[in-house]
């Protein structure tokens, strides 16, 4: 697959996104709910228990995902797309959407996970029409965004804060 | 690739700073993080061995504050460069939108050093990067080892593609930042 070399995410995506997590937040008692890129950076976040880490757990979720990932593929595994960690207080389940998202759930264990399966299932369901709208159509209002305006002071900001 | 959010306003960028193990990867990183504005910088993360080596990698968020109505930030990310971890480093260099290629100037590491950009060009192709367009730039490190190559050297067999490259020795910081701009304002003309 040609890899993409932008996400653009609207208001109204975003709302919808937003919506879905809320709604499987308070579904399944869950503390947060996470929805990610693959490669690590955090699209949104809900509830209280992931947002002040939320940068940095993105980065370490989305690389024990695809850790996990590669070992189940060289132990044959083809279709690999959940992992669940188990902890003490808090568990947390990670599933891929689309190839190209990850969704995940912190909830502790007054939460059972089957329940977590089954209504993540029919998040990623409820999500992945929007997240491949969001993915198809990469050109779109970018030049709007990224005015020259915009380019011109974000150089300017590089060079003022990137230095000794 | 980058993250545009217009509902949050916020871009995100990753950067990864690519290259054989011990040429200075994690000291880039570190350098940054502990001479940068403070109010710049998040938590930096380090997944390292018990050896002190890095097993998965290091992160380093940067904010760089509203711009223009956007927050923007970029994400630095150092693969480990021990050979044992190529599929780690492919993980690392997924979602890639920059990459600074860090070279241990010496001379005996030179055949891992073009073996290591060879692996690297391999993984961009496998990720469907289009090479020609990409941005990525060379940093020529460790200048201050008395058995560095000449910088005509590594120009010729290190960087074929004639992209920019800088000379560092990145334990005392220097062209750590020249290196940092530099790849950061490609990213954004790519954007
Ligand atoms: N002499 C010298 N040592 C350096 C330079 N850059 C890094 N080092 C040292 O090289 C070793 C390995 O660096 P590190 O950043 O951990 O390498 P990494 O494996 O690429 O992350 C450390 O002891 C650094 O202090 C440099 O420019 N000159
Ligand atoms: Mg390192």
């Amino acid at each position: 697959m040609e890899q993409l070399t932008n996400l653009i995410i609207s208001d109204h995506e975003l709302a919808l996104i937003s919506n879905v997590l809320h709604k499987l937040m308070n579904d399944t008692s869950a503390s947060s709910v996470m929805l990610l890129d693959k490669s690590g950076q955090v699209v949104t976040t809900q509830g209280s228990s992931t947002r002040r880490n939320a940068t940095s757990l993105g980065a370490l979720l989305a690389g024990a995902f695809s850790s996990s990932r590669h070992v189940a593929e060289l132990l044959g595994e083809k279709d690999f797309r959940t992992i669940f960690q188990q902890g003490v207080h808090e568990n947390i389940y990670t599933t891929m959407i689309e190839d190209q998202w990850l969704l995940v759930i912190v909830f502790d264990k007054l939460t059972h996970i089957g329940l977590v399966k089954v209504l993540s299932k029919k998040a990623c369901d409820e999500l992945s029409r929007t997240l491949e709208r969001v993915r198809a159509d990469t050109t779109r209002q970018k030049s709007s965004v990224l005015n020259i305006q915009f380019r011109s002071s974000v150089e300017d900001t590089i060079d003022l804060l990137f230095r000794d | 690739m980058a993250l545009i959010n217009i509902a949050s306003h916020e871009i995100h960028c990753k950067i990864v700073y690519y290259g054989i193990g011990y040429c200075g990867k994690t000291t880039n990183l570190q350098y940054v993080f502990k001479s940068i504005n403070p109010s710049v910088r998040g938590e930096m993360l380090s997944i390292a061995t018990e050896t002190e080596r890095t097993l998965f990698f290091d992160f380093l968020p940067l904010d760089l504050g509203t711009v223009y109505g956007f927050r923007t930030r970029f994400h630095l990310y150092t693969v480990p460069g021990q050979i044992l971890y190529e599929r780690t480093r492919l993980a690392v260099l997924n979602g890639a939108d920059g990459i600074v290629f860090v070279v241990d100037s010496q001379a005996e590491k030179f055949e891992e050093n073009v073996q290591s950009i060879t692996e690297l060009e391999m993984n961009l192709r496998r990720l469907g990067k289009d090479l020609t367009n990409f941005p990525i730039i060379m940093q020529w490190n460790k200048r201050d080892m008395p058995s560095a190559l000449p910088v005509a050297v590594l120009e010729r067999y290190l960087n074929r593609r004639r992209v920019p490259s800088f000379e560092a020795v990145a334990s005392s910081g220097t062209g750590v930042y020249a290196t940092l701009r530099s790849i950061s304002k490609r990213v954004m003309a790519q954007l």
